[in-house]
């Protein structure tokens, strides 16, 4: 994955992307044990083209076309791992984004979003496998309770949280 | 719950545990052989023969 990495920091490097934050299977790995995924989420910022409001991956795909990487469906195939570049879609996003943070793999600066962001971004998805990533998270016990509460609460997600415990958590909370 | 399954559960527990406290680079090596091993097997014939059924 390394490979695919450094091609993500160079757009950053070129401009093509701002900052970036890698979400998903991807970014929980860094605070669990590794999880089967076929792609890798990674959270940007854009600026809008020039002359227009709009946010567009285009200059994204174009850039990386141009390098000879292929799209597939949503994702773009880079040093063959699908990636999926996804700008931020709410104010959790944007601070998810904002607040990630920066580690090393194989001396390339990656930034992962935090533990608790990225339990407050499973619990508003709500799929199957959200909810067991979430999980792992609490049995993990890598999660700051006050930072999850305070991130879940400045987002209207506590009633949600509170269901999921009643469903998921019954007897461990 | 059985002795037996207790031991079973703790152990996964643990391996868990210590596949969490690798460094970031040793899981995503990780990652990259999960993802190859789930691609062989969704292209494996037994499995498109089973899909088909």
């Amino acid at each position: 994955m390394t490979p695919t990495l450094k091609v993500i920091n160079q757009m950053q490097a070129d401009g093509v992307i701002g900052q970036y934050a890698i979400g998903g299977a991807v970014g929980a790995t860094f605070y669990l044990e590794p999880a089967d995924t076929l792609d890798i989420d990674v959270f940007v910022s854009l600026q809008p083209s020039p002359g227009s409001s709009f946010l567009s991956l285009t200059p994204i795909y174009d850039y990386l076309a141009a390098r000879g990487f292929k799209s597939e469906n949503e994702h773009i195939v880079i040093e063959g791992w699908p990636v999926q570049f996804l700008p931020p879609a709410d104010a959790l996003g944007e601070e998810a984004l904002a607040q990630a943070i920066e580690t090393e793999v194989e001396g390339i600066k990656v930034r992962v979003m935090s533990a608790e962001h990225l339990v407050a971004i499973a619990l508003q998805t709500g799929r199957a496998k959200d909810f067991s990533r979430i999980l792992q998270f609490v049995e993990s016990g890598v999660l700051h309770t006050d930072k999850l509460d305070q991130i879940l609460s400045r987002h209207g997600l506590l009633a949600k949280w509170e269901q999921f415990g009643q469903k998921f958590m019954r007897g461990d909370t | 719950m059985s002795e037996w399954m207790r031991k079973v559960l703790e152990g996964k527990r643990a391996e868990r545990k210590r596949l969490a406290a690798l460094p970031f680079s040793e899981k995503l090596k990780l990652l990259t052989q999960l993802r190859d091993r789930s691609l062989a097997i969704a292209a494996s014939p037994l499995r498109r023969q089973s899909r088909s059924r």
